[in-house]
């Protein structure tokens, strides 16, 4: 039920009255509001315009940007191989994470590209396996670094909205650690799909196999038995001050 | 008395294998049709030549300095081959010069007539004649030979640059389909040429392969990793004229999919070698053979490059394909010796 929901795509009201509709992007169309041309209010039907989605002009200065960094140093040097996508640990999980494509676009300065990927481009998980086969030594998860830090500083709003269930998961982890030393995977997952707005789901036909199943071999049992680890508040007092640190260090970098 | 060789085409090519030929003690008879030798490295005052960007002159102006001092070797400039006879294994030829005809009998023949530059006016999708800031790369080798590397509508510093390769190679309809094999290495050295001049200037390259082969690899690299040369795929598909007297390129990003349409201050047509109206001239005339790509056939491509298809005559540079100056120096050479051997044994 939920799958057949995500797969009908939303009638975007935007546009809605071009035909083929379908064929542009939401980022494409332009209403406007109160539109006057000649003295003859158009507002209504006739206010809906479709940018081209012809590029442009390239824009050096985020090349320039990129590569004054320590980490984006070696943007110069990639000529689009995509031997770093082909050996990612992310991409084929999330298949808009291609880290070719994200450098090709810090390249040309294709902001509007890259916006589109917010959601996705700060994935890397820093395994290095594509800069220990970059036949340029580019350096692609060190690039990957710089592409997270500027897309914080461009798209800090877009950030903020599309990342915001990944920061309240990450609070519930950090809460699950420090208080209980162990991670209880039961209760992230049921936390994580509350977050995210996919209740229903829950209670879906997987999830009840699920539980029963965990409950019929013990699984769901053994977890009561998990005490806290020894000595836990000690490690916790380390973390703790870490990630205090770290906050810090954030903030006073911004 | 000694053998007498003709070499038809005094650029890299003719030049090395009149000069081999003379310290062999060969009287050599070199017929250039223009009025200078050296070739096209000479007629488009190339500069700096890859893959080491030493001075044209230091292999150009060396060959030629050799073959003018040189007593066995009598140029003719200005000069044509009027009248081409076979006379038993040697060949009657009626060399035509501002100083009138001569007819000479050689024992044998070296063809070294080159190539010609694509006429990039003849596919008008590039624009090129119609916009004085189209140029293509003998142009501005020519124009940074003579010190001049500013946009030719106004003379000011271009502030962006774009490389078009494979303009007149490597498309249908065009009739080549060959690769030119040097302009891609031309074109990253000129790129990195007008980046040293014009710090300020970008340049990009549009790009369906990049084919600096060999050692040559090594300026394309330069090129992006010292110089911050950007390198965009897609084949610009045409040039019109922009705001602000620039000329916009229209062409696919092939690797983000999606048009662009981008002006340029200038753009630069890697155009690209062709056999050119003498290849089949020597063909009507030598009775050669020319293959499907409109230079000279070879006898055999791997085995006899520098053999005719006719006994006696030879071949060397780029009459036979597109190549660099090394293979034509290298191909003068190696005609030169089965030039000779061929001579010796009928003389
Ligand atoms: C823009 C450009 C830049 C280049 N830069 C480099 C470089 O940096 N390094 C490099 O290695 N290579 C370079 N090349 C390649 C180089 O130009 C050729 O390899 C070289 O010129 C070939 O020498 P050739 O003697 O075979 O032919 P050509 O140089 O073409 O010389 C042929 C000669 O024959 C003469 N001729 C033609 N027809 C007749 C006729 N019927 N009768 C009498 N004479 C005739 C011509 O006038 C000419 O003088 C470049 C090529 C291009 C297009
Ligand atoms: S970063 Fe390296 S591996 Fe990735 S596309 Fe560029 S050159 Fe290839
Ligand atoms: S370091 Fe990042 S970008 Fe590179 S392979 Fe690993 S996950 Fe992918
Ligand atoms: S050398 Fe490069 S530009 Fe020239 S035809 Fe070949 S691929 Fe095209």
């Amino acid at each position: 039920m939920a799958l057949e929901k995500q797969e009908k795509r939303p009638v975007a009201e935007k546009g809605e009255h071009i035909i083929a509709r379908h064929l542009i992007e939401d980022d494409y169309i332009k209403e406007e509001k109160n539109l006057v041309i000649d003295g003859v209010d158009v507002s209504g039907r006739w206010n809906t315009f479709i940018r081209t989605r012809v590029d442009s002009e390239f824009d050096r200065s985020f090349f320039r940007e990129v590569k004054e960094t320590v980490a984006g140093s070696r943007i110069n040097r990639c000529w689009q191989c995509g031997m770093c996508t082909a050996s990612c640990t992310v991409t084929p999980l999330y298949r808009r994470f291609n880290p070719r494509a994200f450098i090709y676009m810090m390249q040309l300065g294709n902001l509007k590209e890259l916006k589109k990927y917010v959601d996705v481009a700060w994935r890397c998980v820093g395994c290095y396996k594509c800069s220990q086969r970059c036949p340029k030594q580019v350096n692609p998860a060190e690039m990957m670094e710089a592409l997270a830090l500027l897309i914080k500083k461009y798209f800090p709003e877009e950030m903020e909205s599309k990342l915001k269930v990944d920061e309240d998961v990450k609070k519930i982890y950090e809460d699950m650690i420090l208080g209980h030393g162990r991670l209880d995977l039961a209760k992230l997952h049921t936390s994580s799909m509350q977050k995210m707005g996919r209740t229903k789901e829950l209670i879906g036909k997987m999830e009840r196999d699920a539980i029963f199943k965990m409950i019929k071999d013990g699984r769901a049992f053994s977890i009561l038995k998990l005490g806290r680890p020894h000595n836990w508040g000690k490690s916790k007092r380390a973390i703790e001050n870490y990630l205090k640190n770290a906050n810090t260090l954030e903030r006073s970098e911004a | 008395m000694a053998e007498n060789i003709l070499v038809i085409g005094g650029g890299p090519a003719g030049l090395n294998a009149a000069t081999m030929l003379s310290e062999l003690g060969v009287k050599v008879t070199l017929a250039e049709r223009d009025l200078f030798l050296g070739g096209n490295p000479k007629k488009f005052k190339y500069k700096f030549l890859f893959p080491d960007m030493q001075p044209a002159d230091n292999v150009v102006g060396e060959l030629i300095k050799k073959a003018e001092t040189s007593s066995n070797i009598k140029v003719y400039l200005s000069s044509e081959i009027s009248d081409f006879k076979e006379n038993g294994k040697k060949f009657d030829a009626q060399i035509k010069s501002p100083d009138g005809n001569e007819i000479k009998t050689f024992d044998s023949v070296i063809v070294a007539t080159g190539f010609e530059h694509f006429d990039p006016a003849r596919d008008a999708k590039y624009s090129y004649q119609l916009f004085d800031d189209v140029i293509d790369i003998k142009d501005l080798e020519r124009m940074m030979g003579e010190g001049n590397f500013a946009r030719p509508s106004n003379g000011q510093p271009p502030k962006n640059v774009a490389f078009i390769l494979c303009v007149g190679s490597r498309d249908r309809h065009v009739g080549n389909q060959y690769c030119s094999r040097v302009c891609c290495t031309v074109s990253v050295k000129q790129a990195i040429e007008l980046r040293e001049h014009f710090p300020d200037c970008e340049v990009y390259i549009f790009y369906m392969d990049i084919r600096t082969y060999g050692f040559f690899e090594d300026l394309y690299w330069q090129a992006m990793e010292e110089h911050d040369v950007q390198i965009v795929k897609g084949r610009v598909a045409e040039i019109t004229s922009g705001p602000d007297n620039t000329v916009i390129c229209k062409g696919e990003d092939t690797l983000l999919r999606g048009p662009f349409e981008i002006p340029f201050d200038m753009v630069v047509l890697a155009s690209g070698m062709e056999g050119g109206p003498q290849s089949s001239e020597m063909a009507k005339k030598l009775g050669l053979e020319l293959d499907e790509h409109g230079f000279l056939k070879p006898q055999n491509v791997t085995l006899a490059l520098f053999k005719s298809n006719k006994e006696g005559i030879f071949l060397a540079g780029a009459c036979t394909g597109p190549k660099a100056i090394s293979d034509s120096i290298i191909e003068g050479g190696a005609a030169a010796m089965n030039a000779y051997i061929y001579a010796v044994r009928n003389h």
